[in-house]
């Protein structure tokens, strides 16, 4: 080995990975440390070591020597290679998830978007209907013509909600979130009380005990809020106990608006707790009272659409809703744009 | 987007009619120039820059894609030389920087009046009839190699190019500038480069050009020289 060039001990790829990298290296900066070398064996096998180096110069600053250690390093190196392949194999396992995750919402935004557009179409024969009914009823003769021209408008009337729950949960889901607007409409606690009133003539035999101190304006979009005490309410009628009543409170204090429905009944398990405010999600109710499961989620955007929220709260006593806003658009910490809610 | 200046990290020196552009080659930037570059300051323009991907220049500008060949490299050689207005200027290429010189002469008619090709090598690997020095599988053991050395990249610096601890200032600088390079565009560069083949372009080569060699240098033999 003594007076052979250093070059010829090494392998290809050391060789030309010492002249690109470690020389010009060794004459800038005079050193280089824990490098990856390989060596030929005498049967032409490379040899993995780690290599240090150093340069060694004059007074002038030429150099005059050059040193390199090298440590044999083989069962390191084949630590690195497999570190390198667990490495690469993590990273593509990530870019195949990240694909398929891109996949996955590409198609759920094109199924939001087919929502959107049958909920809108769906609304112009259902106006169609709704008018004729209007017309049948004011010609219809008999008792018996006039109870089912009024079931049929009952019936527009639930699927002209429906719709506009779809559409709600497609705007809030295309970004767009749902829209609020705040402007000086009819005074919240009027909306509220006429909220509760029609729940009332829905559910004939139940009690609802209502508690309202709204007693400074609420900058909020009030027939949003309106749309929200009528999923909450709706909720609470359908699945709290028959016999106990249902408890809707709203009161105006510290700047802030406190609203909350309660009824009495099963407690809400706590697995379904987090589920609560996805769309779709429905708990257990006869079919007939089956919606679409929208409402609570339909619910929570209207309370994140005003920079308030909407929280769920179960024990066996009590399964209670509670929405807080602030009262003054000014001091939210959110704008009142839409709201995003992926 | 920043400009080509600031992408290619081009610095401007010397004082001179003439300007002579230093490409650096595979494994460095234009640090590599350094002890020569100086010498030709006093008579002539001197461009420095580096590579994209290399050095000091703007890693975001990198795509895989784009760098793929060399000829993206050539169209950046042109883009800083329209930059600068150069025209009949001295190219000085190293390595594969030599046939990026001799693509960009073709980019950029009149730009160039002169290449001078340090170590140049039109085609590294051997083909029938021809000898390039390496052997295809040489090739591809080096890009596999070239992983041995990025290991300890996962601070975002080589350990080659760790500081001296007794000269902490000198150690800045050289973790700063130093033959930086990312460690997965040091590979892709690296297998753009051992796997040109640049020997139809040479045709195209209508101006003086000086070609230096080095008696031992084992990436570019005299042979292909």
């Amino acid at each position: 080995m003594l007076g052979r060039p250093l070059l010829e001990l090494l392998t290809v790829p050391g060789r030309i990975y010492y002249e690109t990298h470690l020389a010009p290296l060794l004459r800038m900066h005079g050193f280089f440390s824990e490098v990856a070398l390989d060596l030929l064996e005498g049967d032409g096998e490379p040899l993995h070591t780690i290599a240090n180096g150093k340069e060694t110069r004059d007074s002038e600053g030429r150099p005059t020597s050059i040193r390199i250690a090298f440590v044999k390093s083989i069962d390191r190196r084949r630590y690195e290679q497999e570190l390198l392949r667990s490495r690469e194999m993590a990273r593509a396992a990530a870019e195949a998830t990240e694909e398929k995750l891109q996949r996955e919402h590409q198609m759920a935004e094109l199924r939001e978007q087919f929502i959107a557009v049958l909920g809108h179409d769906l609304r112009n024969p259902l106006a169609a209907l709704s008018a004729g009914a209007r017309i049948l009823d004011r010609t219809v003769q008999s008792e018996k013509e006039r109870q089912i021209v009024a079931m049929m408008q009952t019936t527009v009337m639930r699927m002209a909600g429906l719709i506009d729950d779809v559409l709600d949960l497609a705007r809030g889901r295309l970004g767009g979130g749902i829209a609020v607007e705040h402007k000086a409409g009819k005074p919240l606690e009027a909306v509220l009380t006429q909220v509760v009133v029609e729940l009332r003539l829905a559910s004939p035999g139940r009690e609802i005990v209502v508690d309202l101190h709204v007693d400074r304006p609420v900058d909020c979009d009030s027939s949003r809020i309106g749309q929200m005490l009528s999923n909450l309410l709706g909720n609470a009628l359908t699945h709290g106990s028959a016999s106990k009543p249902v408890m809707v409170r709203a009161e105006t204090r510290d700047e802030a608006l406190e609203l909350s429905v309660s009824n009495a009944g099963e407690r809400i398990p706590p697995e379904a707790m987090d589920k609560l405010f996805e769309p779709f999600f429905r708990g257990k109710a006869r079919a007939s009272r089956q919606g679409l499961g929208l409402g609570l989620y339909i619910a929570s955007q209207i309370a994140k659409a005003h920079g308030g929220e909407l929280v769920a709260t179960s024990t066996p006593e009590e399964t209670r809703f509670t929405f807080t806003m602030p009262v003054q658009a000014e001091s939210r910490d959110q704008t009142d744009g839409p709201v995003d809610s992926t | 987007m920043p400009g080509v200046l600031e992408r290619n990290n081009v610095k401007v020196r010397g004082a001179g009619e003439q300007s002579m552009m230093f490409a650096h080659g595979y494994g460095c930037d234009q640090n590599m120039w350094r002890f020569v570059a100086p010498a030709f300051e006093p008579d002539f323009n001197t461009v420095l820059f580096d590579h994209v991907g290399a050095g000091g220049s703007d890693l975001s500008a990198y795509n895989k894609r784009k760098y793929s060949n060399l000829s993206a490299c050539a169209d950046d050689v042109v883009e800083i030389g329209r930059g600068l207005e150069l025209h009949d200027a001295v190219f000085v290429g190293h390595s594969v920087s030599a046939m990026v010189g001799v693509l960009a002469l073709q980019k950029g008619p009149g730009m160039f009046g002169k290449l001078i090709l340090v170590g140049a090598s039109a085609r590294y690997i051997d083909d029938e009839g021809y000898v390039g020095g390496f052997s295809a599988k040489q090739i591809e053991e080096l890009l596999e190699f070239l992983e041995a050395n990025h290991m300890g990249w996962s601070a975002q610096m080589a350990p080659l190019i760790m500081g001296n601890p007794d000269r902490p200032e000198l150690a800045e600088e050289l973790t700063n500038s130093f033959c930086r390079t990312d460690p997965d565009i040091a590979k892709a560069f690296a297998r753009v480069t051992f796997t040109s083949d640049n020997r139809k372009d040479l045709a195209g080569v209508t101006v003086p050009t000086l070609i230096l060699q080095c008696s031992e240098d084992i990436i570019a033999s005299e042979a292909v020289g």
